[in-house]
């Protein structure tokens, strides 16, 4: 009697975090099998340690301006170098880190939400509420993203949060897309035919069945818009638009660079090359994890 | 096939007119008027004054109906008048138009030629060396925001072979020669992640279609293998190729507009920034119209495309 307990009370404790342990299982796996995603998880984990950290690891003020240490290259004291109001550039990217990773993850985050519960409410609901909001939606991508970044971002004046909304209108019907197939094709499963025929509410099938199914693509998806996100604030902040001055903004830094360019080539290199590497990294970061979960996806 | 058509071009004007009634609605309801910003040069600004501006720009009238002046002059052709310099919205638009349209067909055949080609390599040359240098620099070229390319180009070319692209935009028919001067750099610019993004998808189109039964058919047969890649294999993947491209001309229309700033080409995209920071609204509604029914087109003719190249699409 007293074995078969323990067992039963080994059985209970594993039961309990097969969850846990399968998505353990899963990283240890994904590290494995794709290096290149695991190096990217580095470089981004990097980079929004920098972000956070800014103040211990930037050496200077982002904002201090110094009239003597005027367009300097790159030296002992300014790692990169200064730009033409004497702010030194290693500290701007430095902080500039922390623009880009807020408005990126706030935005796709956002997005990632409201683009789902979209989707969720369209599949399953059907008929007019999914007609209404696929209208909607083809709205927003009948226009290309950029212009119609600019137009939001233009009209509600610059600052990250106007940014952060811009984007987030722009990046929705991506989500929603996906999701809304996604549930098309859960909703004639089996098995929610069977939580249907005990009395399940719509609320449950949705969340219970229907969201489990579908993170593998919303994943992808989203990983690949980081990348985007951070460029789309950029670019905006490159037109003027985006986030305001003196905030160090990437894309900012390259357009006071690009009235610099002969007399400090070191001011166009480096935001761009920050730039670069972060969205590269997740777009690795959105490949890898795409090969990763392909074969989970095709069944 | 024409049902089609037909079909897709009335479910295209019915999103337009949805996106142009977003917009305009929009760009009323934000703050930044645009009468006061036109009369703040003059100093005081009087009741009568403003008024009196309003009613000359007719926007005195509530955005419904305002709406309906504007959609019953676009009908007939009449895009309005810019509320800042009242010259015809028409006349400003086709002036830029061409710019816009010569820098976007000159990227797009840039990277289509380059793409293709290099990702049936890649797909070819398959887990090689060749192929894994050719995925880095692909996914390189989707990575880099293209206006830093464009900035560290100039800088380049400024520093070390001391040359500029020439000033004062000329069309291709004043100067052909400043004319290609001026646009071969942003053209190329632009060109990169189109073509970084065409490379991949050739590739994994192609190395799909490379794996597939009737390919093997026809090396048993004993064609050479230069027929096969591109008689067989390449035809079939182009359905996916052209996807991509029909997708990625709307991030090429979005492209434009900063590189347009940073060559300082008179296009269509420098003209939205410029009239959307004035809230010039004829100008921004026009621009942003056309740049819909531009992505719209594409799209359309990247459908009609899928059916003239594959009969079974054709005569389903």
């Amino acid at each position: 009697m007293y074995q078969v307990q323990i067992k039963s009370q080994q059985q209970v404790i594993v039961k309990k975090h097969t969850r846990l342990l399968k998505l353990l299982n899963d990283c240890k796996r994904f590290m494995v099998t794709q290096k290149i995603g695991f190096a990217s998880i580095l470089i981004i984990f990097f980079t929004i340690v920098v972000a956070i950290f800014a103040p211990i690891i930037a050496p200077y003020d982002p904002i201090d301006q110094n009239r003597d240490a005027f367009l300097d290259g790159p030296s002992l004291q300014h790692l990169m170098g200064t730009d033409d109001l004497g702010r030194d550039v290693f500290s701007r990217i430095v902080y500039g880190a922390r623009i880009s990773m807020v408005v990126g993850f706030g935005s796709i985050f956002l997005s990632l939400i409201i683009g789902t519960i979209l989707g969720m409410v369209s599949g399953y609901f059907g008929g007019i509420t999914d007609m209404i909001i696929q209208r909607l939606m083809d709205a927003i991508l009948a226009v290309p993203a950029l212009i119609l970044a600019l137009f939001i971002a233009a009209l509600l004046g610059p600052s990250v949060v106007n940014v952060i909304i811009a984007i987030v209108i722009v990046s929705t019907p991506q989500f929603a897309r996906i999701v809304r197939g996604e549930m098309l094709r859960i909703r004639e499963m089996n098995y929610v035919e069977a939580s249907r025929s005990i009395g399940a509410n719509a609320f449950r099938i949705i969340f219970k069945h229907g969201l489990p199914n579908m993170l593998a693509p919303i994943i992808v998806v989203a990983s690949l818009g980081f990348g985007s996100a951070i460029i789309a604030e950029a670019s905006l902040s490159f037109l003027g638009i985006g986030t305001p001055p003196p905030n160090p903004s990437w894309g900012l830094m390259l357009s006071d660079a690009s009235r610099y360019m002969e007399s400090g080539p070191w001011l166009v290199i480096f935001p761009g090359l920050a730039l670069a590497v972060l969205v590269l990294a997740f777009n690795l970061l959105g490949d890898a994890l795409r090969d990763f979960l392909d074969p989970k996806l095709s069944s | 096939m024409a049902e089609y058509i037909i079909r897709r071009l009335f479910y295209g004007v019915i999103v337009l007119f949805i996106m142009i009634t977003f917009i305009f609605v929009i760009m009323r309801a934000v703050p930044g008027d645009v009468v006061l910003l036109q009369l703040s040069d003059t100093g005081n600004i009087s009741e009568e004054q403003v008024a009196a501006l309003k009613t000359e720009l007719g926007l005195d009238k509530s955005v419904a109906g305002q709406l309906f002046d504007w959609l019953k002059g676009a009908i007939q052709g009449d895009l309005g008048k810019s509320l800042w310099s009242n010259r015809s919205v028409n006349e400003m638009i086709s002036a830029r138009l061409p710019v816009t349209l010569e820098l976007t067909f000159l990227s797009s055949i840039i990277a289509i030629l380059i793409g293709i080609p290099i990702g049936v390599i890649s797909a070819v040359k398959h887990n090689t060396f060749i192929d894994q240098l050719l995925r880095l620099l692909s996914i390189g070229g989707i990575s880099i925001p293209n206006f830093w390319i464009a900035l560290v180009l100039l800088t380049f070319l400024s520093l070390v072979f001391n040359w500029i692209p020439p000033l004062g935009y000329q069309s291709f028919m004043e100067n052909p020669v400043v004319n290609i001067q001026q646009m071969i750099l942003p053209a190329i610019c632009l060109a990169i992640t189109l073509c970084a993004s065409i490379v991949r998808m050739t590739r994994s189109a192609v190395l799909e279609v490379l794996h597939s039964d009737f390919i093997r058919t026809v090396r048993s047969k004993g064609a050479i293998e230069r027929i096969v890649i591109y008689k067989h294999a390449l035809r079939n993947s182009l359905i996916s190729v052209i996807t991509i491209i029909g997708l990625q001309i709307g991030s090429l229309l979005g492209g434009a507009v900063v590189i347009e700033s940073i060559f300082s080409l008179p296009g269509l995209g420098s003209l939205i920034f410029e009239s959307v920071n004035s809230r010039d609204y004829p100008v921004v509604q026009a621009s942003v119209l056309l740049f819909g029914a531009m992505y719209l087109l594409v799209n359309l003719i990247v459908d009609i495309t899928y059916g003239w190249i594959d009969p079974r699409i054709r005569n389903s």
